[in-house]
């Protein structure tokens, strides 16, 4: 019997699809069966973040309205063998599914599949009631902004009284010189606020616009910084102890040079 | 000297106790005493007819003595409230944010009719 997880924020944009998609990979790469499943219906994306999108024939409302065997809905990976995706309706909205069907469809995936990660979309009306109806476990994701902080509180008290309790934090884009400048949150001041457990942090890296916009999750790429961070966290999900990520500059020559100098 | 010293008349309201941290878009509101348990953050309202504690840290909005009380205070470890009214005076921290204190715990009162916040001093 497998684990579905929901990742969710509350704030738009912060990289909850990233997110799913890369943890998703990463979950694969270590050998596991993984489901993902966009419930962002009407606007989808995750799709699209893993390069899917032209093989999209039934999607989740298909699926929860018997249109479609479930097997039939969901999209095989074109790269990872034991990688699935359940793609969301572009054409309805939120309201075409009900949190009884998503609890039935979470119950059904979970037999054939070790995780099943669910994209929450943005907010906290139907589509966000529907995405945390059928999941056992939370992560939520925010960024250093005073914004996405104020929101992602405002999603754990919601998840704590749907009794999704211990929800697990991801800080998003982190920026260690804007950080250590002070010009930015540190995961420590984030921390104080939201009171809850750190499952990772993932550096900023003009690396995931480029792995976004051309369908293939960073994680797969060995060199990716933000990559390695998600598969910690993978790793971290798949109850693994990994030590979190030590986030420096990359070291240029001429700063290497000087730090030469200095000792 | 202590300046704990509450009016008899207040000891007297009931008190609820909360247990948890209460999170943005949360509200407890309710007739007599309230003691948190844990922070109450931005964007989190706490409304009271009596007194106000925290045992944690006091960031959202809190209302103490709504029903009019002036006697009524509030109470917390760290005082950093996005506004804070007390019967029908209503503040709001300085422009800049608040300064830094090594205070154990910080209390707002009413004394000659305007919210002052004072360092809380354990009775002895």
């Amino acid at each position: 019997m497998g684990k579905v997880i929901v990742i969710t924020s509350g704030k738009g944009g912060v990289g909850k699809t990233t997110t799913t998609a890369n943890i998703g990979a990463s979950l694969a790469l270590l050998g596991k069966k993984v489901c993902m499943v966009d419930t962002d219906i009407g606007l989808r994306n995750l799709d699209v973040v893993l390069g899917l999108e032209n093989r999209i024939v039934y999607d989740i409302v298909d699926a929860v309205r018997g249109n479609c065997r479930l097997k039939q809905a969901l999209i095989k990976d074109k790269r990872l063998e034991n990688m699935y995706l359940l793609p969301a309706a572009q054409t309805k909205d939120k309201t075409a599914v009900s949190e009884a069907q998503m609890i039935e469809l979470c119950e059904k995936l979970k037999e054939e599949f070790d995780y099943v990660i669910v994209d929450c979309p943005a907010g906290i009306e139907h589509g966000f009631k529907n995405a945390i109806a059928g999941a056992d476990e939370a992560v939520v994701v925010t960024t250093p902004e005073m914004s996405a902080v104020r929101d992602a509180d405002r999603i754990i008290g919601l998840l704590e009284a749907a009794d999704l309790r211990n929800p697990r934090l991801i800080v998003n884009r982190i920026r260690i010189n804007m950080v250590k400048s002070g010009d930015m949150m540190s995961v420590e001041d984030i921390l104080e606020i939201l009171a809850i457990d750190l499952l990772g942090i993932v550096p900023d890296d003009d690396e995931i616009v480029v792995s976004t916009n051309k369908g293939e999750p960073t994680a797969m790429n060995d060199n990716s910084r933000p990559g390695q961070a998600f598969r910690n966290i993978a790793r971290r999900i798949d109850g693994e102890d990994v030590p979190l990520m030590v986030l420096e500059e990359k070291k240029g020559f001429f700063s290497a040079l000087a730090k030469l100098f200095k000792s | 000297m202590s300046n704990n010293e509450w009016p008899e008349r207040m000891n007297k309201k009931p008190t609820l106790l909360v247990q948890r941290t209460v999170r943005g878009g949360q509200s407890v509101n309710f007739d007599g005493n309230v003691v948190i348990l844990g922070d109450v953050n931005p964007g989190a309202e706490i409304i009271a007819s009596g007194h106000v504690l925290v045992m944690g840290s006091m960031r959202g909005v809190v209302h103490a003595g709504a029903a009019g009380d002036d006697d009524a205070r509030v109470t917390a470890l760290t005082l950093a409230p996005t506004q804070l009214r007390i019967a029908s005076h209503i503040t709001r921290p300085p422009d800049g944010g608040y300064a830094q204190t090594d205070h154990m715990a910080e209390m707002a009162l009413i004394r000659d009719d305007t919210v002052i916040i004072e360092e809380y001093l354990p009775p002895r």
